[in-house]
């Protein structure tokens, strides 16, 4: 067996010397025991003829130099198929649900995979309704396509990946794969009992590397979780859900460790491979001939900065953006999405219908507007518009109230029980407001509620006050 | 030199030393580290021929074992030669067991508290080395030929040349009971004065946090005190909740307040200051102990004038206390003031050590010092104990910028966060808490039956009349509902202020909101609102004395008790309206 000598170590980045001159290949697991504990190493860079430079995927307290490193002769792999289901896995593929070792028969694949090829991709044209009312009139989200969840600090996006969850995962017949990247232990804890509570864990696999591990758990975690959501596509032609939360933690990690490994810093400090890093992940998470994969990933926006390059390069990727918003999430509107920010690329009348494509794009236009008129607004008062954007800010005021609804997931923090609102009623709600057959409402009547009637039985409750 | 203030040292061995060598042994040690020493015996039956003195890091190795361990190692380093027969007999001839600390190295390099250490080839990532004079450092990097060590004190005690020590042990503080009550540094040497702590234990200050199954949700109040906060922001115990806000906003005041109100609740306080002057702590130490909060709190003193070091170290250490009363299945509330304070210090550091700059200068992993940090706080499964670590970090915003690096950074962490905002403090609404922009993730389902159905959908009411407030100010022609929920709006925000050191009972802030959301407060001035309620309250404890207790210990709020309150509060509004008349 091969084996290196630690010489050097910095955070999570370290040196392992070979005098043999065999050195591991790149992206090979390394194992090094550090007082009877096994830590596993990754290869990121060949130094000289004898030493590599590798990722620790653990952490770094306890190594000493002349640790022996032992070579596996592989790449990290992660368990596959329906043994996974049901079941918590870490980066290595490791169970971390107290429910005993997974057996050694099944199959497992490296995590490092190649995308698929130009000729098996497949373009996604299906509408998949969520029962959330803003998604589904303003950016629909398309059937094996690439959604993500854009958002600063606490404005409800973990929220809302798991009211997907809760709406699509429960309904969708297929498998689900959830990865957890550097986000809290506790929602870790919090979704696995859910999970087994309402009985979709049967049908799910999950993997976490939360942000309480290495670096190189964080950076390695989005790629077990995938794995394991392309064998049930490429073996099994499966149509498969995979969310990943967080996306943007994936780049985080690989900044942290960037300088250590010897690059220059890029733009704000991150690795000057951060495009091609993203690209490669990106990639691997698509719908082919044999299956799909619909992926729901939430992106953390640093600072609340869109521009932020981590959150920009991401874009490109997606199928279809929700952008959550903190000055909504102030007002208490939730979901708290931008509707202006937000997108689609399946919003077209071929794909979603003529009279669907025509309200959405009215009720674009009049919150535009609305959003024109704040200004006037601010300064002069309601009563210097003229009557007809007068009007039309009443109205903007009610789609904007409107758009909120109760959440499942959000039921026992904020007492209010959630509601699935199916498409049509969306489309139909809406259009009364943009008719104007809802002016004579009050405009709290259509804050937190689900459907028209909801708002008629709220206004009436108003009154009776 | 470090004032040393455990001057004690211990000899184990199988049989009882005599007086006298005990004596010489102090001698011995007191020579050696130009300090009073005490020697205490301990038996070890393991130790059949000889003894093992241990004082601090110092271990002095007399036993079979050691010696043995010192010849091999000589052995060892002439085994490369050839020749060794003649080589091997002159050792044995002149080998008698050296009197010294094992592994030494020397300092290369030092300055702005980072110091480059030769030799100690074989420490390890973390550990704690001890230069000559007594400083302690850590391990921070372990280059091929040298090593990286921070340095906990004073660098101008540390010269080139000086001897550096292992100590074979990972950064730790010793932990106890005896803490509590207690103001020491960040590596757990007490400052306040009243001599040594008893250590019951040792804890490395890094550990990692409880994994995902070793949790369960958090389901049990820890009450704030604060009406604001407990029925809009309910934290739950194992929650980490932020306070953020600009400097004087009373950040620090929410946090003494909630560690106040858990006098006899039996839930350990650690605050953790960093950064901070160091009279303020002291006048925060007085506070407490005027309070009697005290008793059941501990200290983390790394004040802006100690190293950068020590104040990184600092929070670390505090949670490390934290995980000792946690993992014996007790209550823990801990106050980290403040994490911005500590990523600067952290910058500092990773600067000096070459680390390239971010965002903001923050080297990269500034996100996860505070997530490896934060993540420990949790409220662990019965089969751990059930013990919770509850965490409340404290940041400083600029110009009341929350979407800054830090800020953003910590709230992704924590949560739920309490935004305090410097234009309602002036207003005089005091805490100054933002409702729009604060928030608690999970606290709703910790908050007890009673509070939860008695505050009702308070915080959406009150974020919508903001955001109506905004939007009508030019306005002169307002709908009826509109005025009412205006009205409604502004009496509950003034029925939200509270002084300090005067916390709500659950049960009180039950009645208290019950009055107001069935607007029997409606009809009163801003200004008049507090005293009103205070009255109330007395009022209502004289009047309905049995439902009172029976949510105070049922922790439920039927809807007759309900009515009562409700029915109270009118009588008492009818009353006072009369009394006015007259």
């Amino acid at each position: 067996m091969n084996i290196g000598k630690i010489s050097r170590v910095a955070g999570p980045v370290i040196d392992v010397d070979f005098t043999t001159g065999q050195l591991p290949r790149i992206k090979e697991a390394l194992v090094v025991n550090c007082n009877g504990q096994d830590k596993v190493l990754e290869v990121a860079q060949h130094l000289d003829g004898n030493t590599v430079r590798c990722i620790i995927l653990s952490e770094s307290e306890g190594l000493a130099r002349d640790m022996e490193v032992r070579c596996t002769g592989e790449g990290i792999s992660v368990p596959v198929g329906e043994a996974t289901l049901g079941r918590m896995f870490n980066v290595l593929g490791k169970p971390i649900d107290g429910l005993g070792e997974v057996s050694k028969d099944v199959t497992r694949w490296n995590i490092h995979r190649k995308a698929p090829s130009f000729s098996e991709q497949s373009a996604a044209v299906e509408i998949l309704e969520t029962g959330i009312k803003v998604i589904d009139l303003l950016e629909p989200y398309p059937k094996g396509g690439k959604i993500g969840l854009f958002g600063g600090a606490g404005v409800g996006k973990t929220v809302l990946i798991q009211e997907l969850i809760h709406n699509v995962a429960t309904e969708h017949g297929g498998y689900s794969v959830f990865t957890g990247v550097g986000e809290r232990s506790r929602e870790g804890n919090d979704l696995w009992q859910e999970m087994n509570e309402s009985g979709v864990a049967s049908k799910t696999a999950l993997v976490f590397g939360q942000m309480n591990e290495s670096p190189g758990v964080r950076m390695r975690v989005a790629l077990s979780g995938l794995t394991m959501a392309e064998y049930f596509r490429d073996t099994q032609n499966k149509d498969v859900l995979l969310f990943i939360d967080n996306i943007f933690r994936f780049v985080q990690a690989g900044s942290e460790v960037s300088t250590l490994l010897g690059r220059m810093p890029s733009a704000v400090g991150y690795q000057p491979t951060l495009a091609s890093e993203m690209g490669e992940l990106q990639e691997r998470i698509t719908s082919t001939k044999n299956g799909s994969v619909t992926s729901v990933q939430a992106i953390y926006v640093p600072a609340d900065d869109l521009t932020d390059p981590a959150p920009a390069t991401t874009f490109t990727h997606l199928d279809a953006t929700t952008v959550l918003s903190r000055k909504i999430a102030e007002q208490g509107i939730y979901p708290a999405v931008d509707p202006l920010e937000s997108s689609s690329r399946i919003l077209s009348a071929e794909v979603v219908g003529e009279e669907h494509y025509e309200i959405a794009c009215k009720v674009q236009e009049i919150l535009q507007k609305y959003k024109e008129l704040q200004d006037i607004i601010a300064i002069l008062g309601m009563e210097e518009l003229s009557d007809e954007d007068r009007a039309i800010v009443l109205r903007a005021r009610k789609i904007q109230k409107f758009l909120s609804q109760p959440m499942f997931v959000a039921e026992k923090f904020s007492g209010v029980s959630g509601v699935y609102v199916p498409l049509k009623e969306t489309l139909r709600g809406f259009k009364a407001i943009i008719d104007g057959q809802m002016d004579q409402y009050p405009e709290a009547a259509f804050y937190n509620v689900g459907t028209l009637e909801d708002v008629i039985a709220k206004a009436k409750m108003l009154e009776g006050d | 030199m470090l004032k040393k203030t455990n001057n004690v040292a211990v000899v184990y061995s199988d049989t009882q030393p005599s007086e006298k060598q005990l004596q010489g042994l102090a001698k011995f040690l007191s020579d050696k580290h130009n300090c009073d020493i005490t020697v205490e015996w301990k038996q070890d039956k393991q130790l059949t021929g000889g003894f093992r003195l241990e004082y601090g890091a110092y271990v002095y190795d007399w036993t079979r074992e050691g010696k043995l361990r010192q010849l091999k190692s000589r052995l060892e380093q002439l085994s490369n030669q050839s020749d060794i027969i003649p080589l091997l007999k002159q050792t044995v001839e002149d080998w008698s067991p050296v009197v010294k600390a094992e592994e030494q190295g020397s300092v290369l390099y030092v300055g702005d508290g980072i110091a480059t250490v030769n030799g100690i080839e074989h420490a390890t990532y973390g550990e704690i080395v001890i230069f000559e004079s007594g400083v302690r450092g850590m391990v921070q990097d372990l280059n091929r030929h040298n090593t990286g060590c921070v340095v906990f004190g004073d660098c101008s005690e540390i010269r080139s040349g000086s001897k550096v020590f292992r100590t074979g042990k990972t950064a730790g503080i010793p932990v106890g009971e005896g803490f509590l009550g207690r103001v020491v540094d960040a590596l757990g040497y007490p400052v306040d004065g009243k001599g040594e702590i008893e250590a019951e234990d040792y804890r490395p200050v890094e550990m990692p946090a409880p994994s995902i199954i070793d949790r369960q949700p958090v389901n049990k109040p820890m009450e704030t005190g604060l009406l604001v906060i407990d029925s809009m922001f309910p934290i739950g115990r194992g929650q980490r909740e932020l306070i953020i806000g600009d400097r004087q906003t009373g950040k620090t005041a929410i946090a003494i307040d909630t560690i106040i109100n858990q006098k006899g609740k039996d839930v350990i306080c650690i605050y953790v200051a960093i950064g901070q002057k160091a009279s303020s702590v002291v006048r925060l130490e007085q506070t407490l102990e005027k309070h009697g909060a005290m008793d059941y709190t501990i200290i983390v003193n790394a004040s802006a004038g100690e190293s950068a070091p020590m104040q990184y170290i600092a929070p670390y250490s505090g949670c490390a206390l934290a995980e000792y009363f946690m993992y014996q299945g007790k209550d823990v509330l801990i106050v980290y003031d403040d994490l911005s304070k500590h990523a600067v210090a952290y910058r500092t550091l990773s600067l000096l050590l070459g680390r390239s700059p971010g965002r903001e200068a923050y080297p990269g992993d500034v996100f996860y010092l505070h997530s490896r940090l934060l993540e420990r706080s949790a409220h662990l499964s019965d089969e751990k104990g059930g013990g919770s670590i509850t965490a409340l970090p404290i940041v400083e915003t600029q110009a009341g910028d929350v979407s800054a690096y830090i800020p953003t950074n910590i709230i992704s962490i924590t949560d739920g966060q309490i935004f305090l905002e410097s234009e309602l403090f002036f207003q005089g609404q005091r805490p100054a808490v933002n409702v729009g922009l604060s928030v608690s993730r999970v606290g709703g389902a910790a908050q007890t039956k009673a509070l939860k159905k008695a505050s009702g959908t308070v915080r959406l009411d009150l974020a919508q009349c903001r955001e109506m407030q905004v939007f009508t100010q030019f306005a002169s022609d307002l709908d009826d509902v509109t005025k009412q929920q205006l009205q409604y709006g502004m009496g509950l925000m003034s029925l939200l202020k509270q002084p300090q050191y005067h916390p709500y009972t659950q049960t009180e802030q039950v009645v208290l909101l019950v009055s107001a959301l069935s607007k029997c407060l409606q009809h009163l001035k801003p200004a008049e609102v507090n005293s009103y309620a205070k009255n109330l309250l007395e009022y209502t404890k004289q009047t309905i004395p049995t439902t009172l207790r029976r949510i105070d210990q049922t922790q439920i709020l039927t809807d007759d008790d309900k009515a009562a309150i409700v029915q109270c509060a009118k009588q008492f509004r009818d009353q006072q309206a009369t009394v006015s008349e007259e």
